[in-house]
């Protein structure tokens, strides 16, 4: 009865930002990104591939709540890097592999179609 | 700026192709990756269903609602939902899916006049357009009899009983509503790998071998008719239940078999409801990530909000 739109999912309000940034005011080099209306999909990966970076001292993610449609994700970085690098890099860095993962599918499937 | 890569390089291998199941392996990425397409791929590539339906005349024994409702399950061909509009975003029409940019018009109308009981079935809707139809599961490879294949049974009518409507099939995800999803399941396993200590099992009888292959509720070990060692027969039968590794212990022969998971290596199964290829949904979650992942980009009035906010901090601290 009282239950949110189905579509506030994943559709982003008028006048709100997809992504904001907010430094820590008592951690140098750290920072809370909030990402608006991305869950576990997003979250996962962009933590995982910041764990790989290493410059990025803690990166972590939450759902704040299942009918919050957004996420928070915290970097601290070392002061060779900022957390706002390290995202982009991440993001980058993620973009480029699925570039190489499309080719290499449709590679494989072009191999599989043909002998079909 | 630029900092290091720390890009990945994942490899594919695919096992097998039809049109609506595949398998494939997932190499040299992880467990984020992997999961993330697996979820893309159940909630977020886009099909068409339908999404309103008029009613003019039902005098079926089910009520508006409930047609309704199966009328919205019915799997529609959606090669073309990538390239569609959301008929949210449509500015060519007010949403009411008019415009042929983000729907597609059906029309249904069935009348029982003979004293045999009719079936309304998907193929007596007709479309708007033809490349958006309902599924056609009827397989000619299959070799049974395809006359008998009438699609999906929408409702039975009696001698008298008449439906009549007009749905509005409409772009839309699995997010908003499971009938917009296009894959029926679709799975991953780690990849395990499988090692036998071959002197530890120098020392079993044939017996116990026989009882350790016995062990494992599914068949992942056999014994060689030849010469009677113990083999992995199929190693992605294993379940991770543990059981050999149990029984191995329990013969007091720990580290008689270890299995371990590949963290990097993967293997996909994808079944689809038939809205799309299986190939294709894997390529299109592909792309819907990559769209989602360009939508999470700082925006520039962030970057300078940001930049502006470190020389007033700058400042600061210089005094």
């Amino acid at each position: 009865m009282n239950a949110p739109d189905r579509y506030e999912r994943f559709v982003v309000p008028e006048g709100v930002k997809k992504v904001s940034y907010e430094r820590d005011t008592k951690i140098m080099n750290a920072a809370t990104f909030t990402v608006e209306r991305e869950d576990h999909t997003i979250g996962n990966i962009v933590r995982m591939q910041l764990h790989r970076d290493d410059s990025v001292l803690f990166a972590g993610y939450k759902l704040p709540h299942p009918l919050q449609y957004k996420i928070l994700l915290r970097i601290q970085t070392t002061s060779q890097s900022s957390p706002m690098q390290a995202y982009n890099q991440a993001i980058n860095d993620l973009d480029k592999e699925l570039d190489h993962l499309k080719n290499q599918f449709e590679g494989e499937l072009a191999k599989h179609t043909r002998d079909y | 700026m630029e900092g290091a890569s720390y890009q990945r390089f994942p490899r594919v291998k695919i096992r097998e192709v039809k049109d609506d199941y595949m398998k494939f392996e997932l190499r040299d990425t992880d467990a984020s990756i992997a999961n993330a397409l697996r979820r893309i791929m159940i909630a977020e590539v886009p099909t068409i269903a339908i999404d309103l339906v008029e009613i003019e005349v039902n005098s079926s024994v089910l009520n508006d609602e409930f047609i309704s409702h199966r009328l919205g399950l019915i799997p529609l061909t959606s090669e073309r939902a990538m390239s569609m509009r959301f008929s949210r975003d449509c500015d060519a029409c007010d949403g009411d899916g008019q415009c042929e940019y983000c729907s597609v018009e059906f029309y249904l109308r069935v009348k029982c006049l003979s004293d045999q009981t009719l079936d309304v079935t998907s193929k007596d809707l007709l479309s708007s357009d033809h490349t958006v139809v309902p599924v056609d599961y009827s397989d000619a490879s299959s070799g049974f009899d395809n006359s008998t294949n009438k699609g999906i049974i929408i409702v039975k009518l009696r001698r008298g009983q008449e439906l009549r409507l007009r749905a509005i099939a409409r772009k839309g995800i699995g997010k908003d509503h499971a009938k917009w999803s296009p894959a029926a399941t679709v799975t991953f396993m780690y990849e395990p790998e499988i090692y036998i200590n071959e002197d530890m099992m120098e020392t079993l009888s044939l017996e116990e071998k026989k009882e350790l292959v016995e062990s494992s509720p599914t068949k992942v070990f056999d014994i060689d008719p030849e010469n009677k060692q113990v083999i992995v027969v199929d190693p992605e039968a294993y379940t991770y239940d543990d059981e050999v590794l149990k029984k191995a212990e329990a013969m007091g022969k720990p580290g008689l078999v270890e299995i371990h998971a590949k963290e990097d290596s993967f293997i996909f199964t994808v079944e689809t409801t038939g809205a799309v290829k299986a190939s294709q949904l894997v390529l299109n979650a592909i792309d819907v990530l990559k769209q989602k992942l360009d939508a999470v980009r700082l925006s520039d009035d962030t970057v300078e909000a940001d930049d502006q906010f470190g020389e007033l901090g700058a400042h600061m601290r210089g005094g």
